[in-house]
């Protein structure tokens, strides 16, 4: 257990990287923030990302188009069969009069066109939607697949392609925001390790007579980690800081783009912090197992 | 070249076995890579010895005190210091091991920016003293070493002996029961070295196992109370004295005594040393 005296020896030593080289510290903690940065943008539009796929998936539905020669009671059996399928969530049934209205509606000006026909040509089709875990292209297809057997059913629309696409480069992008996460986690314990190395040689001294006089491993790595712990919080904090200005200086072009909670600004600062430790491990370990007192 | 048969060993002889030893190396060998530093060294120190180690460079003083320090261990044989086997020395106990032992060097391995007292008092806040006792014991030792009065000075304000009196306050602070003094007078004059040659045989007579490493003959014949030569990593002889004159001055003996004139009158032997 430490004392007073000792705790105010590890946190003044702590903090002397600080004051005895504060270009090299200057320049750690901003190469940092900027490796630190990239990695809280691509985390941040991966998060977004991920939003805007949720919200496609929850577009996913089935559009059941009927045959016009089977009866309007078979028709409406179909309602209870469409709604036993696990994992449908509402089925609404659109007769063949309602699609044409929709169908002038949407052709506005050119609607007269439909007056040249001498039929209504639009079938009758129920248009289902999913309950939230059934909201993935893999469930809705089967479904479809399920659906397209039955005698009453002429076609079905599945709005899958786009979906699959942005499902594609989702993936693809957060493969590659996992590629450069993971160098940026190794420059940046590669950054603080040099930086933390810097200080230890010009401890050198110190931790000699230390080493000397029996002072443990733990007690000689302590201020060397908290330096490197201190280096990740400005640097992650900084990051931070950089990152929400720039949201807002692009805030209207980037629409309703979602920014970090508080809880995940915490976490990614925490990870910051770790990486800090983690440099500064590295740097002790090598150097307290290779040095020789004597 | 003499063989290990040929040493004369009047000192704690039987390492592994003897109970009063400080420290004992039974049949020692140290090897650095493809070099080897020590082969078959077997001694033993007992509590409260002053203890010459001698030889020219390179012939394996350093790798004597790296050994006792358990900053290196042995490739064959035991080493034993204080009661624990460096073979079953877990590397976690090594700072215990070394609170118990002082450490001079030639180069005083002093902390530059920081004062005296600093110095010193950091040996004692390492080992977790309360800042009470530090300032008490600091003050204690500054006195014996006769630099309270400049306690608050930095090393590079002082001389060479005077930096070399606070290494050995900062090597004492912590009460140890091994001093381990590597070449302590190398880079001082006569008349200094002989300030910190009594000033450490104050240490010991305090009850502090010293083992002096040197590699100055004068010094070893003028104070070598127990010499152990080393020569080629092997120990060549391990001689016990029956007194040593601690009037001899080692200025006298360099600069002014005569080759085979009379040496000063001898003084009774120190008080025996005591045991483990």
């Amino acid at each position: 257990m430490l004392n007073q005296s000792q705790l105010r020896y590890l946190a003044a030593e702590s903090l002397a990287g600080f004051r005895r080289r504060k270009l090299t510290t200057g320049v750690t903690i901003l190469i940092m923030a900027s490796a630190l940065l990239v990695l809280a943008a691509l985390t941040l539009v991966t998060l977004n990302l991920g939003t805007v796929l949720e919200s496609a998936r929850g577009g996913l539905d089935l559009r059941v188009y009927l045959r016009d020669d089977v009866p309007a009671e078979e028709l409406a059996a179909l309602h209870p069969r469409l709604l036993a399928i696990p994992g449908v969530d509402q089925v609404t049934w659109i007769d063949s009069e309602a699609a044409l209205v929709e169908f002038r509606r949407q052709l506005g000006d050119d609607a007269p066109l439909l007056e040249l026909l001498d039929r209504n040509p639009l079938p009758s089709s129920y248009h289902v939607t999913f309950t939230a875990g059934a909201r993935d292209p893999e469930s809705v297809r089967a479904i479809r697949d399920e659906v397209a057997q039955w005698t009453e059913v002429s076609e079905i629309l599945f709005n899958q392609d786009w979906v699959n696409a942005l499902e594609r480069w989702t993936y693809r992008f957060q493969m590659a925001s996992l590629v450069v996460g993971l160098l940026v986690f190794i420059a940046a314990i590669f950054v603080i390790s040099n930086t933390v190395k810097l200080t230890i040689a010009s401890s050198a001294r110190v931790i000699q007579v230390q080493k000397l006089v029996g002072a443990t491993n733990a007690f000689i790595r302590t201020p060397f980690l908290c330096e490197g712990m201190i280096h990740g919080l400005l640097a992650g904090i900084l990051a931070m800081t950089l990152l929400m200005a720039c949201g807002r200086l692009l805030g209207a072009s980037l629409g309703g783009m979602v920014f970090f909670s508080a809880a995940q600004t915490a976490g990614f600062v925490a990870f910051c912090v770790l990486l800090g430790l983690l440099g500064s491990w590295a740097a002790m370990r090598k150097y307290l197992a290779l040095r020789s007192d004597i | 070249m003499a063989s290990q048969n040929q040493v004369r060993s009047t000192g704690s002889g039987g390492a592994q076995s003897d109970p009063r030893a400080i420290i004992s190396f039974h049949h020692v060998d140290l090897q650095y890579d493809d070099q080897k530093a020590l082969a078959d060294v077997t001694f033993a120190v007992a509590n409260g010895e002053f203890v010459c180690l001698t030889g020219p460079s390179g012939a394996g003083k350093s790798s004597i005190l790296r050994l006792i320090a358990m900053d290196a261990f042995p490739t064959k044989g035991q080493v034993i210091v204080r009661g624990m086997p460096a073979s079953r020395m877990n590397r976690g106990r090594i700072p215990l091991l070394r609170r118990e032992i002082g450490f001079v060097f030639q180069d005083f391995r002093l902390l530059e920016d920081r004062s005296v007292e600093d110095n010193v008092a950091f040996a004692q806040l390492v080992v977790g003293q309360p800042h009470r006792l530090i300032v008490q014991n600091v003050t204690r030792v500054l006195t014996q070493v006769g630099l309270y009065d400049k306690r608050h000075r930095l090393p590079r304000q002082l001389s060479g002996g005077e930096q070399q009196r606070v290494a050995i306050a900062r090597a004492m602070v912590n009460s140890p029961k091994i001093l381990l003094a590597d070449e302590p007078t190398g880079n001082l004059d006569p008349a200094t070295a002989q300030e910190i040659i009594d000033l450490l045989f104050r240490v010991n007579d305090a009850g502090t196992c010293v083992f002096f490493s040197t590699h100055d003959h004068e010094i070893v014949k003028t104070f070598g109370q127990r010499v152990l030569v080393i020569e080629g990593g092997r120990l060549r002889s391990d001689e016990r004295r029956r007194a040593v004159d601690r009037r001899a001055s080692l200025v006298d003996h360099m600069y002014r005594a005569p080759e085979g004139a009379a040496a000063p009158a001898a003084r009774p032997a120190r008080r025996e040393p005591a045991h483990a």
